[in-house]
């Protein structure tokens, strides 16, 4: 399979657009990601919740650190925010704070 | 626990799959850290180590209470009858010493035997006690005794000369019952330390920070039980994958943080594994040929001391010349002498190892000189031509949760005696 990282965009040329859905591409979609980052989130503050951590404490450790020992493993929540780049969570909570201030 | 000695016939590829147990290095320090808590505290799958027995004698001499529960482990500290870890005590686990804190904390008062010299070097604890002194503790010493004492503990700001994991976790437990907020500079970073820290502010502690160089802990008046379950062994992980790797193997390890061996899956991919990491799954597929690769030994997030030993041995069968460098102890290459008579060709000078590989290993009477030592020559003799007896297992039992039944699980020739 040919797996190009191609983006869609008002700079391509229709014709080309036609002859790339034959390909494989990967779509950048930020409203998804962004989604998925607040579930990501929401599920692994439920998990430490219902394991009796302070969830705050707990994802500020992880944000600080990088280690995984800060999250629980229950409901997977270890292996969920660990699919996350640090660096994008971070920017991420820090967009959606000043977006709401 | 099992027998006095391990045979090992060697030349068999590991293939299966191994559940790795909690880690050593951090369920010792959440047993003493039940000494703060008020009531029972539970620890869950704790992993049935030799160390872990001694510890809960330590507990039980001070008047708490340990016993198991299945695979659970229970602390009871609501009554503390003693404030001393005597000679004894110390010289059969250093980590004994960790004692202090907690009962810095709870009693204002503690005796411990000073900790000599142990088998991998000096390890002094001066950075123990001068950190209780920043928080209000008056020390004398006498009679190869530290005492130490105090009206109340107080929040300090203290700079470690050296990240010790040991003075972190002390200093971290003392301050956890201090008034005021301690801040700890220059701390270790190991991922033991966040283990602690999370089992702490599960008893109502507030530690900020921990597994950073800074950590803040703002002191509260009282700690009460919780359930805690510790991080999966990272050592006793890189252990079975230097062993995979060793004999050609195909292994899977379950129960791992693939974060906590960053630096041990690094070497092996430079020296030709394959390495695929799942969730709390680590795969390793060893190559037909080892190549050599040099490592230096740092505190965390460098390549770990406690794995040193078993690279060494890993190193013997690989094409080339590797350099291994231990900077963390002075000490700790007593194993190379176990592994020259082996067959290994590793030559020593000051803090360097130098092997020269591919080596024929060959089966041998040989004796483990400390836990790691003993891991480092279980790998050698896998990957052995014939029978090797490995003596002083005991040391291997202090670390290794049930690690002939592991080994035989996935392969492996190996029984007690």
């Amino acid at each position: 399979m040919n797996t190009k990282n191609n983006k869609p965009g008002k700079d391509m040329p229709a014709g080309q657009q036609a002859k790339n859905l034959d390909e494989t591409m990967m779509f950048r979609v930020k409203t998804e990601e962004a989604a998925s980052i607040a579930e990501i989130l929401h599920g692994v503050y439920q998990a430490l919740e219902e394991k009796g951590y302070q969830p705050i404490n707990q994802i500020v450790g992880y944000l600080l650190s990088g280690d995984p020992a800060y999250i629980t493993s229950h409901l997977n929540a270890r292996n969920l925010i660990r699919k996350l780049d640090r660096d994008e969570l971070l920017e991420e909570l820090v967009k959606h704070y000043l977006a709401t201030k | 626990m099992g027998g006095d000695k391990i045979i090992i016939e060697g030349g068999v590829p590991l293939k299966g799959t191994i559940n790795v147990s909690g880690a050593k290095n951090a369920v010792l320090p959440v047993i003493v850290a039940s000494l703060l808590s008020s009531t029972p505290c539970r620890i869950i799958d704790a992993p049935q180590l030799a160390d872990v027995e001694v510890i809960c004698q330590v507990l039980e001499s001070l008047g708490a209470k340990t016993y198991w529960v299945g695979k659970d482990l229970y602390v009871d500290a609501s009554e503390i009858s003693h404030c001393e870890a005597s000679d004894e005590i110390v010289q059969k686990m250093r980590a004994s010493i960790l004692v202090m804190g907690p009962l810095l904390a709870r009693m204002g008062k503690v005796r411990v035997s000073q900790p000599g010299g142990c088998a991998i070097g000096t390890r002094p604890i001066d950075l123990h006690l001068k950190g209780f002194e920043a928080m209000g503790v008056q020390m004398s010493k006498e009679q190869g005794y530290v005492t130490a004492q105090t009206n109340g503990l107080r929040g300090a700001r203290i700079y470690l000369d050296f990240p010790s994991v040991g003075a972190t976790e002390n200093l971290m437990m003392a301050a956890a019952l201090a008034k005021g907020t301690t801040v700890i500079e220059n701390a270790a970073e190991e991922p033991e330390i966040v283990d602690l820290a999370n089992f702490i502010n599960s008893m109502g502690g507030r530690i900020r920070g921990a597994g950073t160089k800074i950590i803040k802990i703002e002191g509260v008046s009282e700690l009460t039980g919780c359930e805690h379950q510790v991080i999966p062994d990272r050592i006793e992980a890189g252990s079975y994958l230097m062993a995979a790797a060793i004999t050609g193997g195909d292994l899977t390890l379950e129960n791992v943080i693939g974060d906590h061996l960053k630096p041990v899956i690094a070497k092996l991919v430079e020296v030709g594994c394959q390495i695929t990491e799942g969730d709390s799954t680590l795969h390793i597929l060893a190559p037909q040929t080892l190549s050599a690769a040099d490592i230096k030994t740092l505190p965390y997030p460098g390549f770990p001391t406690d794995m040193q030993a078993q690279y060494m041995a890993l190193m013997t069968r690989a094409q080339g010349a590797s350099v291994i460098a231990e900077t963390v102890f002075e000490n700790r290459f007593m194993h190379a002498e176990e592994l020259r008579r082996m067959g290994a060709d590793i030559r020593i000078n000051g803090r360097s190892a130098v092997v020269e590989g591919p080596c024929r290993l060959q089966g041998a009477m040989v004796k483990a000189t400390d836990l790691r030592a003993g891991a480092a020559l279980v790998i050698a003799a896998l990957a052995a031509e014939g029978h090797t007896e490995i003596s002083n297992t005991y040391y291997i039992d202090r670390g290794y949760d049930n690690l002939a039944a592991k080994l035989q699980g996935v392969g492996a020739r190996i029984t007690r005696r």
